[in-house]
């Protein structure tokens, strides 16, 4: 039996950041469908389809790696607008940020973020850290089954 | 024993109002109260009261008067309150001698009540009285037409003459060493003149000018009076002291100033003094020299009045002399006024070209001394002397200074005097050691002496037995007076007044203005701040775009590419890697600000251990020597700071260094009691030459395959880091010979100047 692969949600705004990550991924071997959003009002109206009207058309993604520095609503704001939600996602969201700001780092853990990752500014790194960050989500984790969303 | 010690120690201490004794002019009752019970008289009395003192002393008023004077003495003396002042008190005969008026006049001192009678009528030298009103009317018309104080006071010596028949009358001002000048004199024809003439302060002792002070008029009819002692000579009610006759009108005189009187050839004397804001400030003198001269009652009422009108003009007239010039300094003052809104610091607002320090008042120089910087205008002392004048200045108390003897007050100024004589300074600040100071010019002059000023008395005898004689030549002595300038005027005085608080107004505004500045600097600061933070944050996202796409391009399409291709890739690659770490350091440098102020007592050496364990750690193909002073001292702080610091000078020693053993020492040592850390190496060194560029931001004295290629930012890092301590960092170094960097991490301590 094959198991639906649950996508992997990536809110990002620059194409080429989305680009350089996907060519990471792939680098990787990581084989989920991969979703974009360019902004994080976008990427809660695809989690939370009711609010706006909408079928869901997407299946509930299994991780989530969200930019901080996005056009309108920043990262931060929607890790806190998730957190004031009465319906609570179970899809980890992991940061992915060109800031090391230690302040920035601390407020994305206090409003609920699983982890942090400061987008480094060579390739190889890049690899190396997609890497380190499938094999932790997809091999030694395990992450939740879609229908106990629903 | 010189002469000069002897006539003051004798003639102040002479102690003349205690001498028990009066003039034969009138008689002198001592009386108790209430009972009016006379308890002294004196041995005159039988002329005129028609009782010897021996019968009147234990008798009351009554006796003397009879009921109805006696009661008419007591509702006076209930009424008005009597005090030590003399007061006319009644005109009335007595029982005895009913056919001579007496005027009797009182006070009180001591518990005791003193009456002085004086006849109305007799040997007297009367002018009719319709005849004193009318001159004594003109005089007061005279007076106020004259246009200022030298004209109204040779109307008024003139006016006296005439209303008193005295030969001679002067007036005198005393000055502030209590000598004095003779500034206006009428005279009978034929007596030489004393106009111009200085006497020494001996002339008129301080015990002399204190009781000239005391009563508005003294009278010696005759020099050559017998005094007439009173009967018994010690009251029993004073404990035997004798009775105080400071303000008795009939008060005996001192020997040595009927000595002196007749050594000057005068017969009689009648002075009043003259007064200016209650200080003595001059006298007006009268003199008879062909005979005595007795002045009734009722004229000398009117030149009382007289003295006491002049005094409340003085001030006035002295004003209206310098009418005009207090019409200029005023001026002055409103143009400098007017010129503070427009200059922006006091060197432009009073040493501008046409609006100066000098402008109006009557100095030759002035100066500014802010700082112990002097800015010198007109004909000054030079710059240093000026400088030694603001230093003596700086141990006197005031706020306005004004001489014109400052040779005589300040014994360096001698080196100058020609130059500055006069000193008018004022202090405008303290704290900052400002003064502002105009010069006067010596002024060489002839000093007109009565007599020689230094021999003021004559010594008869010998040593301890000298007996004191008042001088006998008058003949004039004429001095060169050295050290003295023009004195100051008060409008002068006031000008530079008004002065200092229109620049001690702008100081204040200058301040004001500077804080103001100062937070306008800070948040600016902190605004460029932000920006480059933000600024350098927002770069870094393009760069690793370009740089990623630059790797991807190398990565998937390498094949495709020519060599050159392959090495214009690279390029691009390292010049984005070298801008990002461009931008790294300038976020590290803004972010300093960020970091929060946390300042705690810290151990210097567990610190420096730490960072140089993980410095070793990055740097493991290097060998390093680090050789750590072991006790040094625990410090007030900030952590993160202190880290950056010694991480960036640590790690600059590593790296410019060709040695093949980095030998690095860190330790401190103590300069005035503030420690002073260093890092030492045996690097390469820099040449002195570049000192003082080497703490600028992104400043590098390599290129960037030099040396590891910096980013031109960790020396300006490790000296703000050590601004924030309020330290200051230093480097001895020159090329080739390593390189020791110095560092405080306490504010050095600042001089409190002034207070």
């Amino acid at each position: 039996m094959i198991k639906k692969m649950r996508p992997l949600m990536i809110v990002e705004d620059s194409d080429e950041d989305f680009e350089v990550i996907c060519w990471a991924l792939q680098k990787t071997g990581f084989a989920h469908p991969v979703i974009r959003s360019e902004r994080a009002e976008e990427a809660l109206s695809r989690l939370f389809p009711g609010m706006s009207q909408l079928d869901r058309i997407d299946p509930l993604p299994c991780l989530m790696l969200l930019d901080l520095n996005l056009p309108g609503m920043n990262g931060l704001q929607m890790l806190e607008e998730l957190q004031q939600m009465k319906q609570k996602l179970s899809t980890p969201i992991v940061i992915l940020s060109s800031s090391d700001n230690p302040l920035d780092i601390a407020a994305c853990y206090r409003f609920g973020a699983a982890g942090y990752i400061v987008k480094p500014f060579k390739l190889e790194q890049y690899i190396e850290k997609i890497r380190d960050l499938t094999r932790y989500w997809f091999n030694t984790i395990t992450l939740p089954e879609e229908k106990c969303d629903e | 024993m010189t002469v000069t010690n002897v006539d003051l120690s004798s003639c102040d201490r002479e102690q003349v109002h205690l001498v028990g004794a009066i003039q034969p002019h009138g008689v002198l009752l001592v009386l108790e109260e209430p009972a009016l019970r006379i308890i002294q008289a004196s041995t005159n009395s039988a002329d005129f009261l028609g009782i010897p003192c021996e019968q009147l002393v234990g008798q009351c008023l009554e006796v003397l008067l009879g009921d109805e004077n006696t009661a008419a003495i007591r509702a006076k003396l209930v009424a008005k309150e009597l005090t030590k002042i003399f007061s006319h008190l009644i005109s009335v005969s007595c029982l005895l001698h009913q056919d001579s008026v007496l005027h009797i006049s009182g006070n009180r001192i001591d518990d005791l009540l003193l009456l002085e009678f004086e006849r109305t009528t007799g040997t007297v030298d009367v002018n009719p009285v319709y005849e004193c009103s009318s001159s004594f009317q003109d005089m007061i018309q005279q007076l106020y037409g004259s246009p200022g104080l030298l004209s109204f006071l040779s109307i008024v010596v003139e006016q006296v003459r005439i209303l008193t028949g005295f030969e001679r009358v002067m007036i005198y001002r005393f000055d502030r060493d209590g000598s004095g000048v003779v500034i206006a004199e009428a005279k009978d024809i034929g007596l030489e003149a004393y106009l111009g003439l200085h006497y020494p302060a001996s002339d008129v002792p301080e015990p002399a000018r204190r009781l000239f002070a005391l009563s508005p008029l003294r009278h010696l009819p005759n020099v050559d009076y017998v005094p007439v002692p009173l009967f018994p000579d010690r009251s029993p009610l004073t404990d035997g002291r004798p009775v105080d006759l400071s303000y008795s009108f009939l008060r005996s005189v001192s020997e040595m100033y009927t000595g002196y009187l007749r050594n000057m050839g005068v017969k009689a004397t009648l002075v009043m003094p003259l007064l200016k804001s209650d200080k003595l400030w001059g006298l007006i003198s009268c003199m008879h020299h062909s005979k005595p001269k007795y002045l009734a009652y009722e004229q000398r009422f009117q030149i009382e009045l007289l003295s006491w009108m002049l005094s409340l003009r003085i001030g006035d007239l002295e004003n209206l002399d310098h009418h005009a010039y207090r019409t200029q300094l005023i001026h002055a003052h409103c143009q400098l006024i007017g010129e503070m809104g427009r200059v922006k610091s006091y060197h432009h607002l009073l040493f501008g070209s046409k609006i100066n320090l000098l402008n109006g008042i009557n100095a030759s120089g002035a100066a500014l001394i802010e700082n112990k910087k002097v800015t010198l205008l007109g004909t000054t002392p030079s710059a240093h002397q000026v400088g030694l004048l603001a230093e003596w200045l700086g141990q006197q108390d005031f706020v306005v200074l004004a001489t014109h003897c400052l040779p005589h007050d300040f014994p360096a100024a001698r080196d100058f005097s020609s130059v500055a004589s006069g000193l008018l300074a004022i202090r405008i600040s303290r704290a900052s050691l400002t003064w502002v100071m105009w010069f006067r010019p010596e002024m060489l002059s002839e000093m007109h002496w009565a007599g020689d000023p230094n021999k003021p008395v004559i010594i008869d005898g010998e040593g301890q037995e000298s007996r004191l004689q008042p001088r006998i030549s008058f003949a004039l002595w004429k001095e060169t007076v050295r050290g003295y300038s023009e004195p100051w005027l008060d409008c002068e005085i006031e000008h530079v007044r008004k002065m200092r608080q229109s620049l001690h107004d702008i100081l204040i505004e200058q301040t004001c203005q500077l804080i103001r500045l100062n937070t306008e600097l800070e948040l600016s600061n902190q605004a460029l701040n932000n920006f480059v933070y933000a600024a350098s944050h927002d770069l870094k996202e393009p760069l690793r775009g370009i740089h990623n796409y630059a790797e991807l391009l190398r990565l998937e399409e390498g094949e495709h590419l020519s060599g050159q291709g392959h090495q214009r890739i690279e390029t691009i690659l390292c010049l984005t890697e070298r801008m990002h770490h461009f931008l790294e350091a300038l976020l590290e440098y803004s972010h300093l600000d960020y970091i929060e102020q946390d300042f705690q007592i810290y151990s210097i050496t567990l610190l420096v251990e730490e960072i140089v364990d993980m410095l070793k750690k990055t740097n493991p193909n290097e060998s390093i020597t680090v050789d750590i002073q072991p006790a040094m001292p625990d410090i007030l702080c900030n952590s993160t700071f202190v880290k950056v610091i010694f991480q960036n000078l640590i790690m600059n020693a590593i790296k410019y260094n060709a040695e093949a053993v980095k030998t690095i020492k860190i330790g401190c040592y103590t300069t005035n009691g503030m420690p002073v850390f260093f890092v030492q190496d045996n690097g390469i060194g820099i040449s002195s030459a570049f000192h003082e560029y080497i703490f600028q931001p992104f400043k590098r004295l390599h290129g960037h395959k030099e040396y590891g290629g910096g980013s031109g930012v960790g020396l300006a890092l490790t000296q703000k880091a050590i601004t924030q301590h309020g330290g200051r960092i230093w480097i001895e170094s020159g090329e080739g010979k390593g390189s020791t960097f110095c560092f405080t991490l306490t504010p050095e301590h600042v001089e409190e100047g002034g207070e």
